[in-house]
């Protein structure tokens, strides 16, 4: 039997459209997948700037939590979410790019190992608010250090982005092709030096990726706060990492709890204002991984 | 009028529990290009490795015996890994330039040694190791281009001055031109033929039109057995072994 006729019988046709159909379903699927969940977005990102756009002004802007919703702003929630942010940044991506380059590329292969291994990608996965107990119980009881303050949240917080920055940094690491450790060690750079000359550079933009992911979870973080007090009635701004704080997701969940009508378009704004945050760091993202993405 | 650079006495090489390289012996001299061929899976590129202690790079590999260069045990104590890989340097199969510019590709082993003081000496030396490479002219008015948009050709004899850079004594390339096409092939080995003045050079290759065109000294590997070394004509001509014979005659491999 010839190709020619195989391909061109009636039940080849049939099958052949039978093929096409599925193809079609399945983009059909697909799109139907996507505008479902941008509608979605689009409906609540609608219902927020009907609502909040209208007590967006610079008083609600620059102004601190008040019992009255027309006196009440952001700024005091939008600062302590900047100070825990930066504690946690400071804290969580040293730590965490550290981590993931010990355990990648020097970390002898053992079972203590695998077992470090293993209660990072657990810890990742562990919900937020054992973090907040555990900042409770070690931060604030045992080391006595300032309740409701964002260096307090940005540590407990900075405990829960850790592992995930530990997780997207060594897989980046890992993406680095090995040919290149070997070119750098071949002409006698020792392993550190191949590791941070060589394999980091490259591995930048996969990490900070990862780091930002992490702190944008850390960012509308709410439970874990809850538990170190930083739901506290704040009506100025913090000073310092010490001084009692809120933050942005605290403040619209505070909000959101009042009785007076009024607060309504405060929290709508206040959510335009965490939106608006999320976006200057994811954007802040983009542009830091294209600045150190290397062309191959 | 040669003198031996490089001895293997007795040395073994396992990954984990297998055997990859079986008590091979074996003189290497300064100044002639030395061959390794066998068919795949030989231990050929495992044993190049051992001579300047890549393999430590690899998990559970394990080298015994001895590797002498100029006498001295590189698997002693004494013997720093990072100071062996500035005087036994090496260029891999598929060519790997860092992401950088031409000149920073070059500069680096250079810089992490210490090895120019000035711009103006590490300039020098960037231009000594491409002219050697033969890549200087191809490359000389764009060295701030990345080496990574070079042509195959052109990155592999960019990795060469690289390799060259850091002054080596000994340089092993490992299948080198499996990578690229005849015409930039024949540049490398005509490359390798003038740099064999000044370096012992050991090449692994699947080729052995190309062992017989460039090394002097030829040894065949099977199944991690060194089988047979000797003078590169007389391995093609007139084989000891009939397992050789059967290897160039293209019996199997």
């Amino acid at each position: 039997m010839s190709n020619n006729s195989t391909f061109s019988s009636p039940a080849f046709a049939k099958r052949l459209a039978r093929r096409h159909a599925a193809e079609r379903r399945f983009k059909l699927i697909g799109l139907g997948a996507i505008v479902l969940s941008l509608a979605f977005l689009a409906l609540l990102l609608f219902i927020m700037m009907h609502s909040g756009l209208g007590g967006l002004n610079w008083n609600f802007l620059s102004g601190s939590d008040s019992t009255d919703p027309h006196v009440a702003g952001i700024w005091s929630a939008a600062k302590g979410s900047i100070l825990t942010m930066l504690v946690t940044l400071l804290l969580s991506f040293p730590m965490g790019v550290l981590a993931a380059i010990y355990l990648e590329e020097f970390a002898p292969r053992s079972r203590w190992i695998e077992l470090v291994e293993v209660s990072i990608n657990n810890l990742a996965a562990v919900p937020s608010i054992i973090f907040g107990l555990l900042g409770l119980a070690v931060f604030i009881n045992t080391l006595n250090l300032p309740r409701s303050s964002p260096l307090v949240g940005g540590l407990t917080l900075a405990l829960m982005t850790m592992p995930v920055i530990v997780i997207s940094g060594r897989n980046a690491i890992k993406a680095v092709p090995p040919s290149i450790r070997d070119a750098a060690l071949a002409v006698g750079a020792s392993k550190v030096q191949a590791v941070f000359h060589h394999v980091l550079p490259l591995a930048l933009p996969g990490i900070l990726t990862g780091t930002i992911i992490g702190m944008a979870r850390a960012l509308g973080e709410t439970a874990p706060l809850l538990m170190i007090g930083m739901r506290a009635f704040i009506v100025t701004p913090p000073g310092g990492i010490t001084d009692p704080s809120s933050v942005l997701p605290m403040q619209i969940f505070l909000w959101s709890d009042e009785i007076d009508k009024a607060f309504v378009q405060n929290t709508s704004a206040a959510i335009i204002v965490l939106l608006v945050f999320l976006l200057v760091m994811n954007g802040l993202a983009i542009y830091l991984r294209n600045k150190f993405e290397v062309r191959w | 009028m040669t003198e031996t650079k490089l001895t293997a006495r007795n040395v073994d090489v396992y990954y984990g529990a297998k055997k990859a390289i079986d008590n091979v012996s074996i003189d290497i001299d300064n100044g002639i290009v030395t061959a390794f061929i066998g068919p795949s899976g030989c231990g050929k590129s495992t044993f190049l490795r051992s001579l300047n202690r890549m393999n430590d790079t690899i998990a559970g590999a394990r080298v015994t015996g001895e590797i002498l260069l100029d006498g001295e045990d590189i698997y002693a104590s004494s013997m720093d890994p990072v100071a062996l890989r500035a005087r036994v340097g090496m260029v891999f199969q598929k060519p790997n330039p860092f992401p950088k510019s031409i000149y920073e590709n070059v500069a680096y082993g250079p810089r992490i040694h210490g090895l120019a003081n000035s711009r103006a000496e590490m300039d020098a030396v960037i231009e000594s190791s491409l002219t050697k490479a033969g890549l200087w002219d191809e490359v000389k008015d764009r060295l701030s281009d990345a080496g990574t948009a070079l042509s195959g050709g052109q990155q592999q004899r960019l990795c060469i001055a690289r390799a060259i850079a850091v002054s080596p004594e000994v340089i092993l390339m490992d299948e080198p031109c499996s990578a690229l096409d005849p015409i930039a092939t024949a540049k490398i080995e005509e490359l390798i033929d003038e740099l064999k003045e000044n370096y012992a050079i050991v090449i692994v290759t699947h080729s052995m039109q190309q062992a017989a065109r460039v090394s002097q000294r030829t040894a065949f590997f099977h199944l991690g057995n060194l089988v047979e070394y000797g003078e590169t004509s007389e391995i093609f001509t007139n084989p000891r072994e009939e397992k050789t014979k059967d290897y160039i005659t293209g019996r199997y491999g």
